[in-house]
C-alpha cells in the first residue's frame, strides 16, 4: 500500500516536529542522558594508573572475543564503608530538615505576597526574585562573614550582652543548616506563589459564609488546595541539597561531610573516579523517586490548570 | 470577621531581612578600609582599585562573561524549541520522556550533571578526538545543558497563555507558518526570549560545580577564583566584586521587569 | 412571471439549477472519538448571509474552522466558487474569517492590521496603501489608523478585525461570533451596520452564533446545529414558523408543544387527539398515517384569547392564570390547562396595565387557528 503523498501543510508540521521536537531531545540525549549511562559504565570498572584513569569495561581478545569486566566493587565499597554511608544520610537528613525549614519559613512568606494588596504583589516577588539572580557563590559566602567567630553576629551578640564568649557557628551543621535556607528559600516561594494567587478567594468567603473560622478555613481549605505547591517546592529544594556541595564545604566542617563534597574529593583529590561515578550512581537512585513523584504532580497540576 | 493579618506580616519582614541583611552587610563593608572584612575602620574605595588591578580575576571575568552570552544566545534558540514542542506539538510520540529529560536538569545536583559531562567528553575525545582539550567550549556545552531547560520553563509559560487565534488570524490572513512564527509569535514571546536569555547568562555566570569538572588548564571561570580565593579566608576584594554583581543585577532586573510590563502586550485575556 | 424571476434571484436556494458558491459535501470532523462535525452537507450561495446557530459544543465553529482551513476535515469535501479547496491550507483559501476574540495583533496598529493580509500576498505599496485607506474608510476607523489594538473601545475593536478580513476582497467571510464581544447596546445597533456592510459591499458571509435573534435579523438562511449535525436549514421566517422539529421549534423563540396522536386526515388538515381531552386541528400539508405520535407546536403570541368559548370546539382550551411577566410591550402569561399542562400566551398591552383584564388566578379560554402552528414527528 502506498502511502499518500503529503501535502504541503502537512510536510510543512512535519519539517516543524523534526526541529522543535528533534533538536532538544538530540542535546539533552547527547549531553544529558548519554553522561548518565557513561557514569554507569565507568562505576563498574576499576581505577587505574592511566589516563584516563579507569580501566576498560570490555577488552577484545585476539581469539575475536570480548571479555567484559563488570567491578562491582565500587558499589560494595560504597555500601561498606561507614563514611560513605554517613555522608548519604547526612546528606538526606541536612536535604529533609532544610526542606521542611524552607517550607515553614516558605509557605507564610508566599501567603503573605499572594494575599497583599494587588500593587504591592509585583515589587513583594521581585525582591524574592532578586537574590536568586545575584551569585550564589558570594551569597554564601557573606553568611562565612556573619557566623565565623568575630564575625557580625557574634560581635552583635557580644555587644549585646547575650553570651559573654563568641558561639562557634560556623564549620557546623547549623551553619549548613543556614545557607541551605538562605540559597534556597526563593525555590519553595516561587511554586507556593503561583499555586496560591490561583486559589480562588471566594472559597474562603464561602468557607467563612458556612460558619468556618479562619484558621479551619486555612486548614481545611487553603492547605489542600495548596498541595501542588507544596510538593513542587519541597522537590525543588530537597532534589538539588542531597547532592550540594559548595554549601557545606564553605560553611561546613569535617563532621558534616555530604555526598556532593565526597565525590568531588574522590574525584579531584584521590583521582578515583570510578569510585566517584558510584557514589553519583547511588545519589541518582537516591533522587529518582522524589523526581518521579514531582514530575507526576506537576503533570496533574498541568492536566488540571488546562 | 477578618484573620489579622500582623503575624503573616512578621514573617515575611523577618524573610526579607533573612534574605537582605547578609547581602547588604557585604555592600557596606566593601566600603571598609580594613582588610579584616567584620572590623569597621574607616571609609574606602581601595578594594575596588585592587579589584581592578587584579588580572587573574579580570580574566576570569572575561571567560566567564563570554561563556555567558554564548550560553545564554544558544540556550534561548534551544529553550525556545522545545518550548514550542511542548505547546506547539501537543501529544507527539515521546513526549513523556522529552518532558523527563526537559525537567531533570532543573534539579539534578550539580556534582552529577559535572562529573557526567566531563566522562562524556574524555570518552569523546578518545574515541572521536573532539573535544581536543576542555575550556571555553565545553563548558559552554555543558551550561547550555541545564540552562535551555530554564528557558523551555520560560518560554513555554509564555506561549501556552498566548492566545492561538493570533496565530490562526495571520495564518488566515496568507501568511505561511514560518512567517507567522517570525512575525506573530516570535515578537509576542520576546519578553520571555528576554528574560531566558537573562536568565541562562546568570545561572552560566553563577556555576561553581559544573565549570570546575569540565574546564581544563588555562581556562578558570570567575566562581572558580572566587572559590579558590574565599577558602583562604574572607577578603575584601571579594566584598567589592559582590557589590558590583548586585548592582549590575539590580539594575538589569529592574529594565527587563519594566520591559516585560511596558511592552507586554498579547496576554491572553 | 417578471415576481417570480426576482425572487429566484433573491433567493437562489429556491432555485434548483442555482450553482450555489460553497459546497459542503459530507464533511466530518472527528476529534479522538467525538464528532464535532458528523456527516454534514451544506449550500450556500454567492451573495448570502448564513448564519450557523447553535448552542456550545454543536460543531458550529468547527465547521467555520473547516471553511476556513483551520481544521481539516476527516472526511468529505469543500467546494468554493467551484474549486476544491478541501487540501488548500489556510494561507492560500480565498476565505477570511473574523475571529470572535478579533485576534488583532497587539504589537501592530490598526493600519498595520490591516494591511498585513495585503503585504502577504505581495500587494505593491501604491496598491496597498489605496486597499488600506478604503478599508479603514468603509468601516469609519481613518482616524484610529495609528492607534494600538489595547487603545481602542470593544467597538472600535470589531471594526478594525472587519477592516482585517475584508482587505483582501475575500470570496467568503466567516464571522465567528461576530458580535459576541460586544455590549447589548452596541450588539443592536452593530447587528444592522453588518447587515448593510454586507449588502454594500455583496460578499458572502458565513457567521457562527449561538444567539437566535441576531441571527434571525441579520441571515438570508441559518442552519441550526446541534451534536455536530444540521437540523434545519431555512430562512429565518421558515425556521421560525415552520421548525422541523421539536429541537428547533423549541431553540427558536419559545413553543407550546401539545403531544398526541393522528386521529383523522382531511386533505391538508389533521385531528390530533391530544391528552388534554380537547382534538387540535391542524394544517399539515405532508402526509402522516393514522395514530403517528406528533407534537403540535403553537407560538405564544399566534394564541388569542377566545371570546366565545364552546366545550366540544377544536383548538379551544381553557386554564387559570397562573404566573403573569409583565415586559412591558408584552405581558406573558402563564396558564394552567391541566396538572401537568401550562400553555403560555403572550398578548401584547395595547392598553396600559392597570387597565388590563388577566389577572391571577382568573379562568381564561384559549383559540388559535389550524394554521398557526406546525405537526411535528422528529
Amino acid at each position: 500500500m502506498a502511502a499518500p503523498v503529503p501535502n504541503r501543510p502537512v510536510r510543512d508540521r512535519r519539517l516543524s516536529r523534526i526541529v522543535n521536537v528533534g533538536l532538544p531531545y538530540l542535546w539533552l540525549g547527547l549531553f544529558f542522558l548519554l553522561p548518565l549511562g557513561i557514569v554507569l559504565r565507568i562505576s563498574l570498572a576499576e581505577p587505574a594508573l592511566a589516563q584516563p584513569p579507569y580501566t576498560a569495561l570490555w577488552e577484545w581478545l585476539e581469539s575475536g572475543m570480548v571479555t567484559i569486566q563488570l567491578n562491582f566493587g565500587n558499589f560494595m565499597l560504597v555500601w561498606a564503608d561507614d563514611l560513605y554511608l554517613v555522608a548519604f544520610l547526612n546528606s538526606l537528613r541536612v536535604a529533609l530538615v532544610c526542606t521542611l525549614l524552607c517550607l515553614l519559613l516558605g509557605y507564610p512568606m508566599a501567603y503573605a505576597i499572594a494575599t497583599a494588596p494587588e500593587r504591592w504583589r509585583l515589587l513583594l516577588l521581585m525582591l524574592i526574585v532578586l537574590p536568586f539572580w545575584t551569585s550564589f557563590l558570594i551569597r554564601v559566602y557573606a553568611w562565612i562573614g556573619i557566623l565565623k567567630a568575630n564575625g557580625f553576629l557574634n560581635n552583635f551578640l557580644l555587644w549585646l550582652g547575650v553570651i559573654d564568649e563568641p558561639l562557634a557557628i560556623l564549620h557546623t551543621q547549623v551553619a549548613v543548616y543556614i545557607g541551605v535556607v538562605y540559597s534556597y528559600l526563593p525555590f519553595m516561594i516561587l511554586p507556593l506563589y503561583a499555586n496560591l494567587t490561583r486559589l480562588d478567594r471566594s472559597l474562603l468567603e464561602a468557607a467563612a459564609d458556612l460558619g468556618c473560622r479562619p484558621w479551619r478555613a486555612f486548614l481545611r481549605v487553603t492547605l489542600p488546595l495548596s498541595r501542588a505547591g507544596i510538593i513542587a517546592g519541597s522537590m525543588l529544594v530537597f532534589i538539588p541539597v542531597v547532592g550540594e556541595f559548595v554549601i557545606p564545604d564553605l560553611l561546613g566542617g569535617p563532621r558534616t561531610l555530604m555526598v556532593g563534597g565526597m565525590l568531588w574529593t574522590e574525584f579531584f583529590s584521590n583521582k578515583d573516579w570510578p569510585l566517584a561515578a558510584a557514589l553519583a550512581m547511588v545519589l541518582l537512585g537516591l533522587l529518582v523517586v522524589p523526581f518521579v513523584l514531582m514530575q507526576r504532580w506537576q503533570q496533574r497540576a498541568e492536566a488540571r490548570g488546562s | 470577621m477578618k484573620p489579622r493579618r500582623w503575624p503573616l506580616y512578621t514573617v515575611l519582614a523577618f524573610g526579607y531581612a533573612f534574605l537582605y541583611v547578609p547581602v547588604l552587610l557585604l555592600i557596606v563593608y566593601s566600603f571598609n578600609e580594613s582588610r579584616l572584612v567584620t572590623v569597621w575602620t574607616g571609609f574606602s574605595t581601595k578594594w575596588y582599585g585592587e579589584l581592578l588591578r587584579n588580572q587573574q580575576l579580570l580574566d576570569a571575568a572575561w571567560l566567564s562573561i563570554r561563556i555567558a552570552a554564548t550560553n545564554a544566545t544558544f540556550a534561548v534558540v534551544l529553550g525556545t524549541l522545545a518550548a514550542n514542542a511542548l505547546v506547539r506539538h501537543g501529544r507527539f510520540r515521546g513526549r513523556g520522556g522529552f518532558e523527563l529529560l526537559l525537567t531533570a536538569p532543573l534539579v539534578m545536583p550539580d556534582v552529577i550533571i559535572g562529573l557526567s559531562l566531563l566522562l562524556l567528553f574524555v570518552a569523546m575525545q578518545q574515541t572521536i578526538g573532539w573535544p581536543d582539550g576542555r575550556g571555553f567550549t565545553t563548558i559552554t556545552i555543558a551550561h547550555l545543558t541545564f540552562s535551555m531547560a530554564y528557558v523551555a520553563v520560560v518560554v513555554r509559560a509564555r506561549l501556552a497563555q498566548m492566545d492561538r487565534s493570533l496565530e490562526e488570524a495571520a495564518m488566515d490572513l496568507g501568511a505561511r507558518p514560518l512567517t507567522v512564527y517570525l512575525r506573530i509569535t516570535l515578537p509576542l514571546i520576546a519578553p520571555a526570549l528576554l528574560s531566558g536569555w537573562l536568565l541562562a547568562f546568570t545561572l552560566s555566570l553563577d556555576d561553581l560545580v559544573i565549570a570546575s569538572f569540565v574546564s581544563g588548564p588555562g581556562s578558570t571561570t570567575l566562581p572558580m577564583v572566587v572559590y579558590s580565593s574565599v577558602r583562604m579566608g574572607v577578603s575584601p576584594q571579594i566584598n567589592a566584586l559582590a557589590t558590583l554583581i548586585v548592582l549590575f543585577v539590580t539594575v538589569a532586573v529592574i529594565v527587563v521587569t519594566l520591559a516585560l510590563r511596558g511592552g507586554g502586550g498579547g496576554r491572553a485575556r | 412571471m417578471a415576481s417570480a424571476i426576482d425572487r429566484r434571484s433573491l433567493e437562489p436556494w429556491q432555485d434548483p439549477q442555482a450553482e450555489p458558491y460553497v459546497r459542503i459535501e459530507r464533511v466530518t470532523k472527528k476529534f479522538g472519538d467525538i464528532y464535532a462535525v458528523d456527516d454534514v452537507s451544506l449550500a450556500i450561495f454567492q451573495g448570502e448571509f448564513f448564519s450557523l446557530l447553535g448552542g456550545s459544543g454543536c460543531g458550529k465553529s468547527t465547521l467555520l474552522r473547516l471553511l476556513a482551513g483551520l481544521e481539516s476535515p476527516s472526511a468529505g469535501r469543500i467546494h468554493i466558487d467551484g474549486v476544491d479547496v478541501t487540501d488548500i491550507p489556510p494561507y492560500h483559501r480565498p476565505v477570511n474569517m473574523m475571529f470572535q476574540s478579533y485576534a488583532l495583533f497587539p504589537h501592530m496598529n490598526v493600519e498595520q492590521n490591516v494591511e498585513f493580509g495585503l503585504k502577504q500576498e505581495r500587494m505593491p505599496r501604491r496598491e496597498r496603501a489605496e486597499r488600506v485607506a478604503e478599508m479603514l474608510d468603509l468601516l469609519k476607523i481613518t482616524e484610529l489608523r495609528q492607534r494600538q489594538p489595547d487603545q481602542l473601545s470593544g467597538g472600535q475593536r470589531q471594526r478594525a478585525a472587519l477592516a482585517r478580513s475584508l482587505a483582501k476582497h475575500p470570496k467568503l467571510l466567516l464571522l465567528d461570533e461576530p458580535l459576541g464581544a460586544l455590549d447589548k447596546r452596541l450588539r443592536e445597533h452593530t447587528q444592522f451596520e453588518l447587515v448593510n456592510l454586507q449588502e454594500r459591499i455583496g460578499t458572502t458571509f458565513i457567521t457562527v452564533t449561538h444567539d437566535q435573534e441576531e441571527a434571525m435579523t441579520m441571515s438570508t438562511r441559518i442552519a441550526v446545529m446541534d451534536a455536530g449535525q444540521i437540523i434545519q436549514v431555512d430562512t429565518p421566517t421558515g425556521i421560525y414558523e415552520y421548525p422541523n422539529s421539536r429541537f428547533v421549534a423549541e431553540f427558536i423563540g419559545s413553543v407550546n408543544l401539545f403531544e398526541g396522536k393522528v386521529m383523522r386526515r382531511d386533505g391538508d388538515e389533521v385531528l390530533v387527539e391530544s391528552p388534554l381531552g380537547r382534538s387540535l386541528q391542524m394544517h399539515c400539508p405532508h402526509p402522516l398515517a393514522l395514530g403517528t405520535p406528533v407534537a403540535v407546536a403553537v407560538r405564544p403570541e399566534k394564541i388569542k384569547l377566545c371570546m366565545d368559548f364552546r366545550a366540544d370546539a377544536v383548538n379551544q382550551i381553557a386554564g387559570v392564570v397562573e404566573d403573569i411577566a409583565y415586559l412591558g410591550d408584552v405581558s406573558i402569561y402563564h396558564v394552567r390547562v391541566g396538572p401537568e399542562k401550562i400553555v403560555t400566551m403572550t398578548l401584547a398591552n395595547i392598553q396600559p396595565r392597570t387597565e388590563q383584564a388577566l389577572t391571577w388566578g382568573q379562568e381564561v379560554a384559549m383559540e388559535w387557528s389550524p394554521t398557526s402552528g406546525v405537526v411535528l414527528t422528529d
